[in-house]
């Protein structure tokens, strides 16, 4: 009997299948791996375990028995622990108060006393050293973690699940925890580890499922099979190479970094770590990897958002230091944000005004001061015409952005930003969440700019785009450039193995390059300020 | 003239009023403590307190028991916090709006009802609570009467602060109550009933609020006047910032704006050639000086204000 | 979309039919007929010329403040000190009226509303270093603001501003060539509703059709798109506040100059937080403020009117107007499917 089944599991959140029919099981004593791009129902799936979410359809058998999680704390009671992607710690508190944090019985006087010797030597058996009266804040990431698994294990958990556990990890800090989640294993618990990176599967897990748009594709049993093979499982198609014919770029170089670093505020650690890259004239550079490894914040040093970056970065010769965002965008730096609805789109406005964000300010759209209401209408007809915005019929361009589809917002945005005086166009994530017609659309636009001479930095979690667009590829992981491919070398096992962290100087043992930071401030920095 | 100021027979007088005068600050301070620390921020407190003045008075003036005045002034405020709480925790709308409105409301309700009791044009006061001297403590030179001659509600308050303290330092209830203020998400991920715990927070924030309005009537003034709060519900979220969200200090805190509250009403007893509107401004000029110096030591919790729902990210 | 309607004309419905009970309800417990109420609120409204009058000279204050409260909100900065800026316009422009005697009359009566403006804004701009700078909440601050700006009034009436030939707190009467004309004899109304509504019109032209103010609404949209396009978010809510300020205290030197002609205590009537309901109500929108105001002001002539002839107390209106806010912000109760909020 497995410890867990999850039979048949459908969710979808406003009409999108975020999971459909997606079955796991996971036996007493198992690692058991969840692996699957962005997107594609991982979390989600965890999530309705945990009783975060409900399922609209299916069955969780737990031990034998068929339950029903309404809230974590049903799933904990059950003896399901889980460990999220974001910490779930209370940060000004400490260490042992974490972990004792809304278990002891309701109106008791805390005995912190013994519940810190009961840390301490589980602290002690699974190797997790860490001072209970630390303060969460003062921790290290890796620290951090330990002391959500030990708050999962104080629980007396026989299935943990860990999603994305060592995306915060350096390679020294991730050997341990893959010792500790031995341990475990040899233990009996079950083990549910969602992950990406391909190394760190083969070298923990015993079987693996693969998630893809929210359907289970494929179980495998890891001894019997390689890293290509996932990696092919999970992408789940013969990537066509474009066959168009393309020019290569020209030999200018128009954007260079030269040993580029970004701390940023929150925890003090390195997003960026000495990035050099440059972009030419006429070339598309993709830049791969998984989310939150730098990519936002390397699209937000280039564009002006993120000011306080170490080493230099010249454009068409210029160094920009000290250059703000605005100006930035009128020597022709522009950006399409993967975060449309916060970064890019003042939702509350109307088309109109949301075309002129950049340029409201100056000739023709103000006048002393004052906006010209029907250049901008002018403009924003011309826009609607020329990239097929389509608005609602009866208030047209002066529709608000918010209830536009997420095509057409997007197309707001390139015309925004896809200008003539454009010279560099750094596109995040460009067609995530778009039609197949949109996407094609997006796709045309930049081949357009490159061929007229400008330069693109597309950022993208997609493969398939990055193969059939990109002149050339880097692929970051933890903060850095690990690699980058010409578009004839590059192909999506190399780029999977890459953005899974395995190089080609480390082809066995740690499952990250080098000694570098962990790339968690991605994620958190998402949202937050930077730019404020 | 200094001399004849700070006489000692003066400064016995001035702390004996500097108490009197925190302990309604010091009830809406811990009030407001405890629905910040579990996230939810009462700018509402001032309506809270008015509600409680005015309920109390009109309690007390009809049963002509201060006990059933005080329970009339405790469910006026809680009627008043959990407005705020149905509209901050269950329909996650912005908190201050929701409090600058309760707060208009409540003066409206207050004035509206105490004119309606007031229209037979008597002069309506209540016979305010008697002091209590605890014996032996008393007699302690300069703060024995300031902090042993005076009414029970004081003495409540000192073990109301201690028992605060131990709740948050020392329960495992009071570790998730505080948990929820700082990451909502973590206590739902501890299996803490969130919302159920803020409206706990928003009850006890009402009871507390209301206890501190009553204060002003039934101990201080026996009757109601229109607006007699004049800002010490705001002056108590002061008091939080300013007491860095630790029973002790914000009791601290409360004691300062007291006694710049009391202090103003002993000069203008002793006669200072100042106007008294000189005198009157000092506690919220004190107040905003008190802020400044609370700057970058922002002890506040980290979701404070910010609607919790499951999900979201 | 349709369903939408009927659901916000449900919630109309819910809330319009409450606030008329409860209004009922609140005219009996005074002890009076409803009908006879209303046929008095609206005759102190309509049934002479003082009473209509009275209505504008009621709206000029409460636009002027609801307009500035407005236009901070707008960007987020949450200025609930109208009421003080509302006293350091009055104070300080009634200084300049009866102190720069050698300013002929109409160009000293322009010279003491660009004070007022100019304290008003400053008052507000405390406030608003405080928060960009120190992160200190603008609530707390402007709240104490206003206890000080109210104090200062206080002291100003009995010392440096105190009517000489009096001995009650107030200050002298100002020459007549300072004040603002009244046009329209008996009634008292005077020019300062044009200031109003050309304050409106500006407002409305500065938020609409200038790069300013399509900064302003950018920032009070989205701070965070606003600042990765490129537009100061500091700089936008300082401008703001000060500018909200500056209303305020322009409707304190029109109180002055227009109705007073002397500087009092309690001069304000409290218009400075009746602005901010008015703000809400109107959503911000200038126009919106415009029509709420008058609405304001004639409910309140009409309440007034309740009072002296029935006994009904006029804070009614405070009392049902701060209902009728809390209402519209938890209208949601009122939807038949109420509390399912799906996460964002």
């Amino acid at each position: 009997m497995p410890l867990l089944e999850m039979k048949q599991i459908t969710k979808a959140f406003s009409g999108v299948y975020a999971n459909e029919d997606v079955n796991l099981s996971v036996e007493a004593g198992e690692i058991h791996a969840l692996l699957g791009e962005n997107g594609a129902g991982k979390t989600t799936l965890m999530n309705i375990l945990f009783g975060i979410y409900q399922a609209d359809r299916g069955e969780i058998y737990y031990e034998g028995k068929k339950v029903a999680f309404a809230s974590p704390r049903d799933a904990i009671d059950q003896g399901i622990g889980m460990v999220h992607q974001h910490f779930s710690l209370v940060r000004k508190m400490t260490v042992l108060d974490n972990i004792i944090l809304g278990l002891e019985s309701r109106a008791s006087v805390l005995d912190r006393k013994s519940a810190a010797a009961r840390v301490r030597e589980l602290a002690e058996k699974y190797g997790l050293s860490v001072n209970p009266d630390s303060r969460v804040s003062d921790l290290s990431v890796g620290e951090q973690q330990r002391v959500e698994i030990l708050k999962v294990l104080y629980r007396n958990v026989n299935l943990l699940i860990l999603d994305e556990p060592t995306g915060v990890l350096t390679p020294q800090e991730t050997e341990k925890f893959f010792d500790i989640l031995r341990k475990l294993k040899a233990e009996g618990h079950g083990i549910i580890i969602i992950t990406h990176r391909l190394a760190e599967i083969m070298a923990i897990s015993d079987r693996v499922t693969i998630l893809r748009d929210g359907k289970a594709v494929s179980r495998l049993v890891t001894a019997q099979t390689t890293p290509e093979e996932l990696s092919a499982h999970m992408i789940g198609r013969e990537l066509k190479k474009d066959s168009r014919q393309r020019e290569r770029f020209l030999p200018e170089e128009m954007l260079s970094l030269e040993d580029v670093s970004l701390t940023t505020r929150r925890r003090k650690k390195k997003a960026l770590s000495h990035i050099s890259l440059s972009v030419h004239k006429g070339e598309i550079l993709g830049i791969a990897g998984v989310e939150g490894n730098g990519q936002k914040e390397l699209a937000e040093v280039i564009t002006g958002i993120r000011k306080n970056y170490k080493g230099t970065m010249t454009w068409n010769g210029e160094n920009l230091a000290g250059v703000s965002v605005k100006d930035r965008f009128r020597k022709g730096i522009s950006y399409i944000s993967d975060d449309r609805h916060s970064d890019s789109l003042i939702m509350d406005m109307s088309v109109t005004d949301n075309l002129i964000l950049r340029d409201f300010d100056r000739s023709p759209y103000s006048r002393h001061g004052v906006l010209d209401h029907k250049k901008a209408d002018e403009w924003a007809a011309q826009a609607l015409e020329h990239f097929k915005i389509k608005t609602s019929g009866t208030t047209g361009i002066r529709t608000l952005v918010k209830l536009m589809s997420g095509g057409n917002q997007q197309k707001v945005i390139l015309a925004r930003e896809i200008t003539d005086q454009a010279g560099l166009i750094v596109a995040s994530q460009p067609t995530r969440g778009l039609d197949i017609g949109a996407t094609e659309f997006v796709h045309q636009q930049l081949i357009k700019q490159k061929q007229q001479g400008k330069s693109v930095i597309l950022i993208s979690a997609d493969l398939d785009e990055l193969l059939s667009l990109s002149d050339r590829i880097a692929v970051m992981f933890a903060g850095k450039i690990v690699g980058i491919l010409d578009r004839e070398e590059a192909d999506v096992f190399k780029i999977g193995l890459l953005m899974g962290g395995v190089t080609g100087q480390e082809e066995s043992g740690s499952a990250g390059p080098g000694p570098g930071g962990p790339a968690a401030q991605g994620r958190e920095g998402q949202k937050g300020g930077g730019a404020a | 003239m200094l001399e004849q100021i700070f006489t000692l027979t003066f400064m016995t007088a001035f702390l004996a009023a500097a108490v009197r005068m925190a302990v309604p600050l010091a009830y809406a301070a811990m009030g407001e403590l405890i629905a910040e620390k579990s996230g939810i921020l009462n700018i509402g407190m001032e309506g809270v307190m008015l509600a409680g003045a005015f309920f109390s008075f009109a309690g007390a003036f009809f049963t002509g028991s201060i006990f059933l005045g005080l329970v009339c002034g405790i469910l006026g405020g809680v009627a008043v916090s959990m407005v705020h709480g149905v509209l901050s925790i269950h329909l996650a709308k912005d908190q201050s709006v929701s409090g600058i409105s309760l707060n208009i409301f409540a003066l409206g309700v207050t004035s509206f009802l105490y004119k309606l009791m007031s229209s037979g044009d008597t002069y309506k006061q209540i016979d305010p609570l008697s002091r209590m001297r605890i014996p032996v403590l008393a007699d302690i030179p300069l703060v024995g009467s300031a902090l042993f001659e005076q009414d029970i509600m004081t003495y409540v308050l000192y073990f109301l602060v201690a028992g605060i303290a131990w709740f948050y330092a020392k329960t495992s209830l009071g570790l998730s109550f505080a948990a929820i203020g700082e990451n909502p998400r973590a206590a739902d991920a501890a299996g803490i009933p969130v919302h159920k715990y803020q409206y706990i927070a928003m009850v006890l924030n009402g009871i507390l609020g209301g206890v501190g309005g009553a204060y002003l009537v039934l101990v201080q003034v026996g009757n109601f006047t229109e607006n007699m709060t004049s800002g010490r519900g705001y002056i108590a979220l002061a008091a939080v910032i300013l007491g860095r969200y630790v029973p002790g200090g914000i009791l601290a805190a409360s004691f300062l704006f007291g006694a710049a509250n009391a202090l103003q009403i002993r000069l203008q007893a002793v006669g200072v050639p100042l106007p008294p509107q000189a005198l009157a401004m000092l506690p919220y000029v004190i107040t905003l000086a008190a802020l400044l110096t609370s700057i970058g030591k922002n002890q506040k919790p980290e979701a404070l204000s910010r609607p919790y729902v499951r999900g979201a990210r | 979309m349709k369903e939408n309607r009927r659901d916000r004309l449900i919630e109309n419905a819910c809330i319009a039919a409450i606030t008329l009970v409860t209004a009922t309800v609140l005219v009996i417990l005074s002890g009076a007929s409803p009908v006879e109420a209303c046929q008095m609120f609206f005759k102190g409204i309509f049934g002479n010329l003082n009473g209509f009058g009275e209505v504008f000279v009621k709206a000029t204050p409460l636009i002027l403040t609801g307009l500035g409260c407005s236009v901070a909100f707008r960007t987020g900065f949450f200025n609930i000190g109208a009421e003080g800026q509302f006293y350091m316009g009055a104070l300080t422009s009634t200084w300049v009226a009866l102190n720069l005697t050698g300013v002929p009359g109409p160009l000293r009566m322009v010279l003491a509303i660009l004070t007022g403006f100019v304290t008003g804004g400053l008052w507000a701009l405390i406030a608003a270093m405080m928060k960009a700078r120190f992160d200190i909440s603008e609530i707390i601050v402007t709240i104490m603001l206003n206890y000080i700006g109210i104090n200062l009034l206080g002291i100003a009436v009995r010392t440096f501003l105190m009517d000489p030939a009096g001995s009650i707190p107030q200050s002298a009467k100002l020459d007549a060539s300072v004040t603002l004309v009244r046009f329209l004899k008996p009634t008292r109304i005077h020019t300062g509703i044009f200031l109003a509504v050309a304050a409106v019109v500006f407002v409305w032209f500065l938020m609409e059709k200038t790069t300013a103010g399509y900064e302003i609404r950018a920032v009070g949209f989205n701070q965070r798109g606003a600042a990765c396009n490129g537009i100061s978010v500091v700089k936008n809510i300082i401008l703001s506040a000060a500018l909200s300020g500056g209303l305020a205290g322009i409707a304190g030197a029109v109180e002055v100059l227009g109705v007073q002609k002397k500087l009092l205590e309690g001069i304000s009537g409290g218009c400075g937080y009746t602005a901010i309901l008015i703000s809400l109500l109107a959503v911000n929108r200038p126009f919106g403020v415009l029509v709420t105001a008058i609405l304001f002001a004639a409910l309140s002539v009409g309440a007034n009117s309740m009072q002296r002839q029935m006994g009904i107390p006029a804070a009614i209106v405070d009392f049902l107007i701060g209902m009728i806010v809390l209402l519209i912000l938890g209208r949601e109760l009122f939807r038949r499917k109420a509390g399912r909020r799906e996460g964002k």
